[in-house]
């Protein structure tokens, strides 16, 4: 058993300049050369892996680098990515509008983000320019992934993985980073079924066998980072935030059919994969709203730990969920699954105080053991607040890991 | 009283024809009638949301834009004499701020504080002797208040004014000999608003950043804690002295590390400045407590004994989140300091004054998540 609370965090870190620009130009069509931008993305996960183990990161990450931005403020290159890594997505504005179906089923259709609920309800602050729900980025440039400028793509034919070559490079680039900085274990993080399957199917018969598709698709992704002794990270918002997505609001029971259908499809492409090896992350969608219509764990959480994970990562640090650490209290955590809390989060640019860190890990502790907890992030820092304020977080997060593992092992 | 009741720090989102009529210029002959009819409405609107504690939504202090985090500050621009705008000698009031220093790149690039310095006006400086010269803008405030107020009782009514601090804080001084014939030129000017504000049976609230502020501005680069904590100590006693003519009941003292949505890297711990300030003659404190720089303080109250009659405002939402705050929280928060210093003695406030830092339709849904999450706690704490 460790002797201390571990420290991880929720994916995206502040991509280096010249990768942005790079990216950029390639979004742009201009030549980049492939050797130099490969070369870049190796030694800036190289720098990274190191940055997250001196601020204190036990389990780190590759940043997502891998997943393209071309921009500093980018809340959307977790999903984006998969994009350019399977066939059968296309820009909205080839498939004539008629044969698109919005994703969703059991009455559950999810809607565009101006027409979700909490954009409704708060319509005069997301229409504001200095109301700040999107940091500095243009909401139609964070959620493009450089396909169908500004809308997502829509799927209009068969699902197949062809992203093998940056997939491999990732898992090279990380491993590589991994052994040159001494870290033991690091995470990759890959977008589950559900939150890739919410964009308009023009193609399949319907909702079940959309989801399965992309599910069966993305196996490949899953099964790759597995086995190559990385811990494989499910991003999944979606399992939560499709509720605000659904307008009007959908009857519960209804929503819970149409989140159990992702999971089904998401443990179907885990088959086989062992559960220590994968960590499930749902968050309510990072953009600074007021998310009042999020969707309280407490209606999702015998869901959540239906997902063969071993480890879940939810939203803790930020003022809508910070409460539902008294979930816990109620739905007993599975013997062998870990916690792993968001204990500093991008919803603010103040930067918690450790001690705040240490408390908010010590009440997690108190309810499901000192052993059964990580310390993390709410979701990714990097895109969403500024760099120097991200890698301020992480340091508290660490800082306040070292209070709470002083306070939890001294009575012991 | 057998629940808790709530109030939040000052600024209220203006109306934007107020801020179009403040922005005019000349001075729109309008501003006083609408002015008056806008606080008969924020005060009616506060009380129908479920707010105890009301005030004038701060409509009186001059804001010309939606987004300003100044204007508790720079309304004593109107009410002193002896400023002027200029560059200050000593460069930026900001210069030596070691937040700002250490976080460098994000006050240059990041778009979500730059909205914060843009926000603010040109600096003022102390040229020349400085008297309160301000009766009838605060005369027109109580008027304003007297006359909007229905059947709202005034001592559930609070003034907020500028301390001396604060003052110094912002508003560079060549004029006096020294910082300390400065501050208490400022303390004896503003006397006579705090005892105006008072004699009119109005709860007086002291906005006093400065005192916390002053030690990233100005010592924590350069100087230790120690000579901190003196400077920290001869600010109290000039309060003290500018609130003489106030009675305690009828004070509340609001501190806060500045609103601007920044790191707060650098802010003083609670820890290190409580029992400095119980010696500030106050009734109630509104201390920061809903943002994750200062949610831990409630901690200092089981180390710090709050004396008796005194009691605490914890701000339970924020300004420094867009998130609006989960009224179970709120109930938490509030619960969690009842334990600490007894129920009587909490009252459910907010970080800072919202207006102007969040979007009104942010702010407004924040204190009403203040209000549902009070009912919550008072139900399980009565």
């Amino acid at each position: 058993m460790n002797s201390k609370i571990r420290t991880t965090h929720g994916g995206s870190l502040p991509r280096p300049a010249a990768l942005i620009e790079m990216n950029r130009a390639r979004s742009e069509g201009q030549a980049v050369d492939d050797r130099a931008l490969s070369e870049c993305l190796a030694a800036s996960v190289a720098d990274v892996v190191r940055q997250q183990k001196d601020a204190g990161i036990d389990i780190p990450d590759d940043g997502e680098f891998g997943k393209a931005t071309t921009q500093a403020y980018d809340y959307g290159a977790w999903q984006s990515y998969i994009f350019a890594r399977v066939s059968g997505f296309s820009p909205a504005a080839e498939v004539p509008k008629e044969r698109l179906r919005r994703a969703g089923s059991f009455g559950v259709a999810l809607a565009r983000f101006r027409d979700r609920r909490d954009w409704q309800t708060f319509g005069e602050f997301y229409r504001d320019p200095a109301g700040g729900a999107f940091g500095t980025g243009k909401l139609g440039e964070t959620r493009g992934g450089g396909i169908g400028g500004g809308r997502r793509p829509v799927c209009s034919g068969p699902i197949r993985y062809t992203g093998h070559a940056a997939l491999k490079a990732d898992i090279d680039n990380l491993k590589a980073a991994l052994a040159a900085a001494g870290v033991a274990q690091g995470f990759m993080c890959s977008v589950a079924p559900g939150s890739c399957a919410r964009t308009e199917d023009a193609f399949y018969k319907d909702d079940e066998e959309y989801v399965y598709a992309v599910a069966e698709a993305l196996r490949e992704e899953y099964k790759a980072i597995v086995e190559a002794g990385l811990t494989l990270q499910l991003d999944d918002p979606g399992l939560p935030d499709s509720w605000d997505m659904a307008n009007p609001e959908p009857p519960l029971e209804a929503y819970r059919k149409f989140a159990r259908l992702r999971i089904e499809a998401m443990n179907h492409a885990l088959r086989g994969l062992p559960q220590e090896r994968i960590r499930y992350h749902i968050c309510w969608g990072s953009w600074h709203g007021p998310h009042v219509t999020d969707i309280p764990l407490r209606d999702i959480v015998d869901l959540v730990l239906e997902v063969n994970a071993g480890e879940y990562s939810i939203e803790a640090g930020n003022v809508r969920h910070q409460h539902e650490w008294k979930v816990w209290q109620e739905v007993k955590l599975p013997e062998g699954k870990v916690l792993v809390p968001g204990v500093v989060s991008h919803a603010t640019n103040v930067v918690e105080d450790p001690e705040l860190v240490a408390e908010r890990i010590v009440r997690f502790a108190g309810v499901v053991g000192r052993d059964n907890v990580i310390a993390g992030t709410d979701c990714g820092l990097g895109g969403r607040v500024h760099p120097q304020i991200a890698w301020a977080k992480l340091r508290a997060l660490a800082e306040g890991a070292r209070l709470a593992s002083r306070q939890l092992w001294r009575s012991a | 009283m057998s629940r808790i009741l709530t109030t939040h720090v000052g600024s209220l989102p203006r109306p934007p024809e107020l801020v179009e009529l403040y922005r005019a210029s000349p001075p729109s002959p309008d501003l006083p009638r609408r002015l008056r009819e806008a606080i008969a409405v924020i005060l009616r609107t506060q009380r129908e949301t479920g707010l105890d504690l009301v005030n004038d939504g701060e409509f009186g202090k001059a804001t010309r834009r939606s987004v300003d985090y100044g204007a508790w500050a720079t309304y004593v621009y109107e009410r002193l004499s002896g400023y002027e705008p200029k560059e200050p000698r000593g460069g930026s009031i900001l210069g030596k701020s070691k937040d700002r220093s250490d976080f460098a790149a994000f006050y240059a690039e990041d778009e979500s504080v730059r909205e914060t310095v843009r926000a603010r006006p040109r600096a003022m400086v102390c040229t020349g002797p400085v008297k309160y010269v301000g009766q009838a803008a605060v005369a027109r405030d109580l008027e304003n208040l007297s006359a909007g107020r229905g059947d709202i009782p005034p001592g559930d009514i609070f003034v907020t004014a500028v301390s001396p601090a604060s003052i110094e804080a912002l508003q560079p001084n060549e004029h006096y000999a020294t910082q300390d014939d400065y501050a208490w030129a400022v303390a004896n000017a503003m006397r006579e608003e705090y005892a105006t504000i008072a004699r009119a049976g109005f709860t007086l609230q002291i906005d006093d950043p400065g005192l916390v502020v002053l030690w990233d501005w100005w010592f924590a680069r350069e100087r230790s804690f120690e000579e901190y904590l003196k400077f920290a100590e001869s600010r109290v006693e000039m309060l003290n002295h500018a609130l003489a003519d106030v009675p305690e009941k009828q004070l509340r003292y609001h501190l806060c590390w500045g609103s601007w949505h920044g790191p707060h890297s650098t802010d003083v711990r609670l820890r290190d400045v409580a029992r400095l300030l119980l010696k500030i003659r106050a009734g109630a404190y509104s201390l920061e407590a809903g943002n994750v720089r200062h949610e831990h303080d409630w901690e200092v109250w089981q180390e710090v004994q709050l004396s008796p009659g005194k009691r605490l405002i914890p701000g339970v939402v924020s300004h420094s989140t867009n998130v609006v705050e989960h009224p179970e929280l709120v109930a938490e928060r509030i619960e969690r300091y009842a334990k600490v210093v007894g129920r009587d003695n909490v009252i459910a406030g907010t970080d800072c004054g919202l207006g102007g830092r969040v979007h009104a339709q942010i702010a407004w849904a924040k204190l009403e998540a203040l209000v549902a999450g009070a009912r919550l706690a008072s139900r399980r704490l009565f």
